[in-house]
């Protein structure tokens, strides 16, 4: 898994607390060979969103995205090519081990990018059922975890985030074989928020990869199918094209 | 076709790009003005805008404008404009053509491009290279490309930017004989004559430094150069036996201008403030400053900004003989609110309150399918004739567009 769904599922991580500590260790260790096993130098892809609201409304947007780095210090812009009207929006996010993320966002019809403050997060990201903050990707040294259950196949994880964050905990789904994460569900304090299933794995220069992610706004009946086309890891990238000039020149 | 012209079209056609759409707007006034009687206007737009990048360090862009309408705000000429001075809007326009390079730490763009500058929303005082068309609309209006260098220096967390424009544009103020100039009741039975412009000569510079850091940013900036919004040179003629004639011509005063922006986030909100003190040596220009404070703030799908642009006067005397919206819009509390209803539909207000005028305008957009979109509004000016917005109250009006994009 990856991208914006390996960045959900990281990011996803949120727990209550107070675990025995050896179980707590254990959760740990899983979570730290999760990423592990996720980890590559870059990302790419172009990416189909499906966006099916209340009324069966559906809208379908395309949006390419890059990322350099892993995990806590990495950095990813993801561009929407489609539909026409969006074209060329962008949105530069820079992943810090410490903190939350900074992220800017380019519409080329203003001509000016606006950064997206800290207490904006939990907004929805252009109308899709991902909010800013789902599109974080965060180190599993941000988050406290305790073992939930022992499902067979997979294991429960309760996740506690360390930093400031929308959700106040989350479960996540690990499957024992290949270390993948298959769902998340995230919570606020007013109970579930949004669900996300990864889904149709299939191994990619080594990593299990889920081709296709869809989230649920439990609170608004909406959900935002994500499908993965042209994935590839370890693309040549430059530090470069990951800046507020980068992402003003479209590069 | 060869093999080699094969692959050669097919690296082409990879870095290039396009979109643009087609649109559709009918304003619909209720009210007649004194020198203005028309009540519904048509407007159709043709825009295509389209980049060739040659690997990470060339880029090309260019936007195309068409319009025409049925107000006569639109020349009828057959021409291709390039540097946006005619009173009327150009029917055929090359709004940008421009390259950029960029090497390691410089991105440099050379042409007809968009610059913005400052932080702020609703009213942005340092944005010296960016004017606009209010031509159809005070409080509704459109940017306008400059013919400019920029070069654009980063490192780290800080980026400077130096602009040179070397041809002066300006902004597109309302035509003398339609509703959006509000002329003296004094001036009824007088011959309204459209001078046209005096343009500065020399050119035009900037600069800003930008710092950027977790949970804040600010900026600061200085140009020298011109204002894009004129002094009117008004010359009365009173011949015996015939109508008296007004002659009025446009020109743009010098202005210097030091400038600072910045942003704060905050546990609930983010806070913005902008300024910018203004100097000129032009006979009839004030020296002043400018400035605006807001804040922001997301609550769930509602998009949040309130402010106040306010103005402080430190040289000069006022004349009613000049086009600045940007100033009289100063001393308003101003706010904008705009709720994403779902992936397809928005809502958006955006207000001016001012001690003796106020706007409110409202737009609900719906999207159809990959290309379609519908936006209906509605704008209200309420006030007294002595205040800028409350000069424009029987200019309220609703707005259909329909827009195809591609």
């Amino acid at each position: 898994m990856s991208s914006v769904s390996t960045c959900k599922a990281m990011l996803a991580l949120l727990g209550a607390v107070m675990a025995a500590p050896v179980f707590a260790q254990d959760a740990r260790q899983i979570m730290e060979e999760v990423q592990r096993r996720q980890r590559a130098d870059s990302q790419h892809y172009e990416g189909t969103l499906e966006v099916i609201g209340n009324g069966n409304r559906i809208a379908t947007k395309r949006w390419v995205y890059d990322r350099l780095g892993s995990f806590g210090a990495s950095k990813a812009v993801l561009r929407f090519i489609a539909p026409p009207e969006v074209k060329g929006v962008g949105l530069l996010i820079l992943n810090h081990t410490d903190r939350a993320s900074d992220q800017w966002m380019w519409r080329p019809n203003i001509g000016r990018e606006q950064r997206i403050a800290f207490q904006d997060r939990s907004t929805r990201f252009f109308g899709t059922d991902f909010s800013f903050e789902d599109l974080e990707e965060r180190d599993v040294g941000q988050y406290d975890f305790q073992l939930s259950s022992d499902e067979g196949a997979a294991w429960k994880i309760d996740s506690t985030p360390r930093k400031t964050s929308q959700y106040t905990h989350s479960f996540l789904w690990v499957k024992k074989d290949t270390y993948t994460i298959t769902r998340v569900e995230l919570y606020t304090k007013k109970g579930l928020m949004r669900t996300i299933d990864y889904r149709d794995f299939e191994q990619l220069t080594g990593i299990w990869t889920a081709r296709t992610t869809e989230i649920v706004d439990v609170t608004r009946n909406s959900r935002t199918i994500l499908k993965y086309d042209k994935l590839e890891y370890n693309v040549p990238m430059k530090d470069a094209d990951f800046t507020i000039d980068a992402l003003r020149r479209g590069a | 076709m060869t093999g080699a012209s094969v692959l050669f079209l097919a690296l082409l056609a990879q870095n290039f790009e396009q979109r643009g759409f087609f649109e559709n707007q009918t304003l619909f006034y209720p009210q007649d003005t004194a020198n203005d009687s028309g009540n519904v206007v048509n407007q159709d737009l043709f825009r295509w805008e389209a980049s060739y990048k040659i690997g990470d360090w060339f880029k090309l862009a260019g936007a195309f404008d068409a319009r025409t309408d049925t107000h006569q705000q639109v020349e009828r000429d057959f021409r291709l404009d390039v540097d946006d001075r005619s009173i009327q809007r150009p029917a055929f326009s090359l709004r940008q053509l421009s390259a950029t390079f960029h090497r390691g730490f410089v991105t440099a763009e050379f042409g007809r491009q968009f610059i913005r500058w400052g932080k702020t929303d609703i009213l942005t005082p340092t944005d010296r290279f960016a004017p606009k068309d209010y031509l159809s609309s005070v409080v509704d209006s459109d940017f306008l490309g400059v013919v400019a260098a920029r070069v654009t220096l980063t490192q780290g967390d800080d980026s400077l930017d130096l602009v040179w424009q070397p041809w002066f544009t300006p902004a597109r103020m309302p035509l003398l004989n339609q509703r959006w100039t509000v002329l003296p009741p004094e001036l009824e039975g007088v011959v309204i004559v459209d001078n046209g412009a005096r343009y500065p000569g020399g050119s035009d510079t900037g600069a800003r430094w930008n710092h950027v850091a977790t949970g804040y940013e600010y900026s600061l900036s200085y140009y020298r150069g011109h204002d894009y919004f004129p002094l009117l040179d008004a010359q009365l003629l009173e011949l015996p036996f015939a109508t008296p004639v007004l002659r009025v011509q446009r020109y743009y005063p010098e202005m210097q201008m030091y400038g600072g922006d910045g942003a704060i986030q905050f546990a609930w909100v983010t806070a913005k403030a902008e300024a910018g003190y203004f100097t000129s040596t032009t006979p009839g220009a004030q020296n002043y400053v400018l400035y605006v404070i807001q804040l922001e703030r997301q609550i769930k799908e509602w998009s949040l900004v309130g402010g106040y642009a306010g103005d402080v006067v430190t040289g000069g005397a006022a004349t009613p003989l000049e086009f600045a919206p940007d100033r009289q819009f100063a001393r308003s509390f101003v706010g904008r609110a705009s709720l994403t209803i779902d992936v397809n539909r928005s809502l958006t207000f955006e207000t001016a309150v001012r001690a003796a005028g106020s706007f409110l305008r409202a737009e609900y957009s719906q999207a159809f399918g990959q290309h379609w979109r519908v936006t209906p509004g509605l704008a209200w000016i309420r006030g007294e004739m002595t205040d800028f917005l409350g000069q424009y109250r029987r200019n309220s009006y609703a707005t259909l567009t329909v827009r195809y994009s591609f």
